[in-house]
């Protein structure tokens, strides 16, 4: 059925463009039932989205995040976050560049997460504690297509701090967030993507830096972090996988530096590694209630996978996952999800809660 | 920059764009079987192809489907600029005949995080309609 249409005709110089500024976002509220605990009622997320145009060659983005509803000085609440704020100078499809705080092109989720997007209430544990999401730095790169459908990035941004890596969370608290970050030495991060098969996205990622600054006399931890992605998305099927890996060089003289500063040996490793295979299907489809699926995802994600010479893992930390949920989208943008988390780990002491979840998420 | 500046001086009166919103199987502009049809398919963060051929000064057809969120399709120095209707509600079409060169396309609709991503070129050339 038509429902309308318009024409327009140019027979002279294309129309100057007029500079334009857009707002838009993202929102999910989430309910948490760990197991042998109280539900938590969180409203997870809070984005907006400001783009401005100052012309066809030189774009403004920002990304601004409240994340858990509630900000306050000196305790431990909810976080603001700029996630986003930077200038694009497009100057061809091949090379373009970009500087400001930008997120890191690491994994699916980074650069990725509407919540309409992604199965699940909540991201998944290897884009938390092994890629740590949302990763954003302030720096500056390029990035462009070539081809049909080749595409890169490489930027230089602020490091990880390393004085922050824990053996649980991983690198998760060492992201300087933009917040006069130290750059005494810039670390570098790329991805090439390849998206030239209609629905299928081959992706994978490169991040290396210095990140042993915040000690004096100073010594290198290098880290590294390498990952590849695979999504195919066709009509009601959507298939992802991603494995990623972290390597972080002079562990022991870490562990022993920080031993000395906080007076716990925190047991960090000398690897970290973590994948997942995911399965969604949309049973109903173009209805008018809505579209409905079901997905399964296992992962398996260890932030002790290697350990430097003479510290052992704890076996806890090794862990896996199966999340099996549905979502039902009422419409397009706005996504309520339902899922359960089995978690387990190799420890026979330490038992890893399971959960169940629910939550709503829109884009507006 | 060159690309962009070579592209509007090709840009030589060119054309007719018509868009067409429908609910209904976008096969629909099947039936002129004379405009030579291209489809796009829309989705955070990419458009599929990102790189299009056409001939040069002859009418085409290009179907555009979004796989989540409204896009945009907006061909850069000219006044194409449609929106992408959401999933499952139907196609935008753009008939435009396009002076040999090349044009870059875009999203003009903020779409998520990776919106100023969606980024493609359309590439007019003699040799291409033969």
């Amino acid at each position: 059925m038509l429902l309308g249409a318009t024409a327009a005709a140019q027979t002279g110089s294309p129309p100057a463009p007029e500079p334009r500024t857009g707002i838009s976002g993202y929102m999910e509220a989430h309910y948490n039932k760990p197991e042998f605990e109280d539900g938590r009622l969180d409203f997870h997320r809070f984005v907006l989205l400001v783009t401005h145009s100052f012309s066809d060659r030189l774009r403004f983005v920002g990304e601004l995040e409240l994340e858990h509803a509630f900000v306050e000085g000196l305790e431990e609440a909810g976080e603001l976050e700029l996630e986003q704020a930077y200038v694009d100078f497009l100057l061809d499809r091949s090379f373009n560049v970009r500087a400001g705080m930008m997120l890191m092109p690491v994994g699916i989720i980074n650069e990725r997460h509407e919540p309409p997007v992604f199965y699940g209430v909540e991201r998944p544990f290897v884009d938390t504690v092994i890629v740590p999401t949302t990763w954003f730095e302030v720096g500056a790169g390029v990035h462009g297509e070539v081809g049909r459908g080749l595409r890169y990035r490489a930027f230089l941004t602020a490091p990880l701090n390393a004085a922050e890596f824990s053996a649980e969370e991983g690198l998760r608290d060492g992201r300087q967030k933009g917040a006069e970050a130290n750059a005494g030495r810039l670390a570098a991060t790329g991805r090439v993507e390849l998206v030239s098969i209609p629905g299928l996205t081959l992706g994978a990622s490169l991040w290396s830096g210095k990140s042993g600054f915040e000690f004096r006399p100073r010594f290198d931890v290098n880290v590294h972090v390498a990952e590849a992605d695979a999504r195919y998305a066709r009509d009601r099927l959507e298939l992802r996988g991603q494995f990623a890996q972290v390597w972080i060089d002079n562990a022991a003289t870490l562990n022993q530096a920080l031993a000395f500063r906080i007076g716990v040996d925190p047991n960090l490793p000398s690897a970290m590694r973590g994948f997942y295979a995911e399965g969604g299907y949309r049973f109903i489809s173009g209805a008018r209630i809505g579209d409905v699926g079901a997905f399964a995802r296992y992962e398996n994600f260890d932030t002790q996978f290697r350990m430097p010479d003479g510290y052992l893992p704890l076996r806890a930390f090794d862990r896996d996952a199966l999340v099996v949920g549905a979502t039902y989208w009422p419409e397009p943008d706005i996504a309520i999800k339902a899922d359960v988390s089995w978690v387990r780990n190799r420890s026979s002491v330490i038992e890893a809660p399971n959960s169940w979840n629910l939550g709503i998420g829109w884009w507006f | 920059m060159v690309v962009l500046r070579r592209a509007r001086l090709r840009f030589t009166a060119v054309a007719l764009v018509t868009l067409v919103a429908s609910l209904a199987a976008p096969t629909a502009q099947d039936a002129d079987d004379a405009v030579r049809t291209v489809r796009v398919s829309a989705e955070r963060f990419t458009f599929t192809p990102s790189e299009i051929r056409v001939p040069a000064d002859v009418p085409v057809r290009i179907e555009l489907k979004s796989e989540d969120t409204d896009h945009g399709f907006r061909i850069v120095g000219t006044d194409v600029d449609v929106v992408i209707p959401k999933r499952s509600r139907g196609a935008a079409v753009v008939t435009v005949t396009l002076a040999e060169g090349e044009y870059t396309f875009e999203c003009s609709q903020i779409c998520g995080a990776g919106h100023a991503f969606m980024r493609g070129v359309i590439i007019a050339s003699a040799e291409d309609g033969e």
